[in-house]
């Protein structure tokens, strides 16, 4: 059954630290990306009824302790972590606070540093055994090799999603990995093999950055968007794994397939739309394999024709239906921490026509899609509604 | 002193004995849903009914595979390999198994014959052996 929200809540404010491996210190970035979303609020931190933190780095209470950068108001403040998923699953609860009537205005803040971060593959002093949790690499590689099997799937078809994604980051100042030239195919087949049959120009880029969204309801909302358009959020689903044929206990890095394909059912039963009718579209792509299945899991076309998908261009800015429209994981990067809010924050900036160069003409419904080790999946879907009056 | 071969974890699997020639997992079988786990379960997870202790198969179907060029958790050297494959083993069973996979590319198609070994990874502080399990295509 999919979660309800009691009554409408809005985006009202988005803003970043540019992600990046510059070892910025993420104080400072949570600091800049959570002034940055009051600004475009137009609001102050004291009218911020609960901030959800997330954050995998730091140890513990590192996520609440950032809330006094921003002012001591007493308002509850929580730490999420939900690995890959954390920024989603925070601004979730950013979400479900408003709409379940706790707050008028909630803030999902997320920021880390992976390059600070231990975790997955980090297992320092600890002698390897095969009931280690695998890394990312080797888990999607062999959703890889499997799929290639089934499908016929080729490496060229990997590359082409993931030089997709480094060509559409070339226009987004927020994006680790900005090339200044065109990325080719050939490019990313050429660069270095880390995972069988993923190079390291498929891999999401390891690095740091900020994010944050504000959330309101509809009362504050209209206060707030004087002449600009209105964000909704029409659906925020979080699930966690269920019992699948072939159910992986011990080492897998996130769960079934099947975690995707219900979590966006519950998305679409609750916003009251399907995917057909999807402008955009930002998803947990740390490797293509995954840009590719979730074109399937989504529903954006049938099971095994991602690859054709693929060779249209329907995913490319221009194309049918984009994905990963600032970069996706793979060129504008992947703290934890942050992820999911940067894709609040594209698809934000999207449906209020204010992409610049990477805008979707028209854009008016999104959806973002993160998965998270251990496992689980969250779906959120954001839509336009028609401009507020000037007050 | 003599070196005795252990398990890095007993709970997950044990070394072979009598006749065996190969290690085995350890694992759970829920009679009401029917279902073979591993690791060994407090509960069935699909209808938290109890579960019985089981020892698993040692040999099955690599169900997916991949070879890596990049570091790994733990002390392990790639020697001169260049790096390590890791594969998904389905038991007869029904059990899924993510593991380190033992020789080169060349042994690993979909569908080929595993079997479980073991794989040494350091000693203990009293000098035994510890080691931890792969699975090698059965020739």
């Amino acid at each position: 059954m999919p979660s309800k929200l009691a009554r409408e809540v809005y985006v009202v404010g988005v803003g970043m630290h540019a992600f990046n491996n510059d070892a910025v210190p993420t104080a400072l970035m949570a600091d800049v990306a959570g002034t940055e979303a009051l600004a475009d609020a137009n609001i102050e931190f004291s009218e911020v009824g609960a901030l959800y933190n997330g954050h995998l780095g730091g140890g513990i209470g590192a996520g609440v302790h950032i809330a006094k950068e921003f002012g001591l108001t007493g308002i509850p403040v929580t730490h999420v972590e939900n690995a890959s998923a954390t920024g989603s699953s925070a601004f979730g609860e950013a979400v479900h606070a408003v709409g379940g009537g706790r707050v008028e205005v909630a803030m999902a803040l997320g920021f880390d540093d992976m390059n600070r971060v231990g975790g997955l593959g980090r297992n320092r002093g600890r002698r390897m055994g095969a009931e280690d949790v695998m890394l990312p690499a080797a888990f999607f590689g062999m959703w890889a090799t499997r799929r290639m099997h089934d499908v016929g799937t080729t490496a060229e078809t990997f590359a082409a999603i993931s030089a997709k994604n480094w060509n559409h980051a070339r226009a987004n100042p927020y994006a680790q990995r900005r090339a200044d030239h065109v990325v080719s195919v050939e490019k990313v087949l050429g660069s270095t093999m880390i995972s069988y049959p993923h190079t390291s120009m498929m891999a999401c880029a390891s690095g740091g950055g900020a994010a944050a969204a504000i959330v309101a309801s509809k009362e504050v909302a209209e206060r707030l968007c004087e002449g600009r358009p209105m964000v909704r959020v029409t659906a925020s689903q979080q699930r966690s794994e269920t019992y699948t044929d072939g159910h992986v206990f011990l080492g897998a890095v996130i769960g079934p397939a099947q975690m995707t394909r219900d979590t966006a059912a519950d998305a679409y039963e609750q916003a009251e739309l399907g995917p057909d009718d999807l402008d955009l579209v930002q998803v947990h792509d740390a490797f293509p394999i995954e840009e590719l299945v979730y074109y399937e899991l989504l529903g954006i076309c049938g099971d095994g024709e991602g690859d054709r998908l693929v060779a249209e261009g329907a995913t490319t800015l221009g194309g049918r239906i984009p994905f990963s429209t600032d970069g996706g994981l793979t060129a504008r990067g992947h703290p934890g921490g942050p992820t999911g809010l940067a894709q609040i924050h594209e698809t934000t900036l999207q449906l209020r026509q204010e992409a610049g160069v990477r805008q979707i003409e028209g854009a008016n419904t999104g959806l973002c899609h993160m998965a998270g080790a251990g496992s689980v999946c969250v779906v959120h879907i954001l839509q336009r509604e028609p401009m507020t009056r000037n007050y | 002193m003599t070196s005795t071969m252990l398990p890095t974890d007993p709970r997950l699997f044990r070394l072979p004995e009598g006749d065996e020639t190969r290690p085995h997992l350890l694992g759970s079988f829920a009679p009401e849903s029917g279902l073979y786990l591993w690791p060994r379960r407090r509960r069935c997870p699909v209808t938290r009914t109890e579960v019985q202790d089981v020892v698993l198969g040692a040999e099955g179907e690599l169900f997916a595979w991949t070879f890596l060029h990049v570091p790994r958790m733990g002390s392990i050297s790639f020697g001169d390999t260049g790096g390590y494959g890791v594969g998904q083993i389905d038991l007869p069973e029904g059990v899924r198994v993510q593991t380190p996979l033992m020789g080169t590319t060349d042994d690993w198609q979909i569908g080929t014959r595993m079997g479980m070994t073991t794989f040494p990874v350091g000693q203990d502080d009293d000098g035994n052996e510890l080691v931890t399990f792969r699975f090698e295509a059965i020739r």
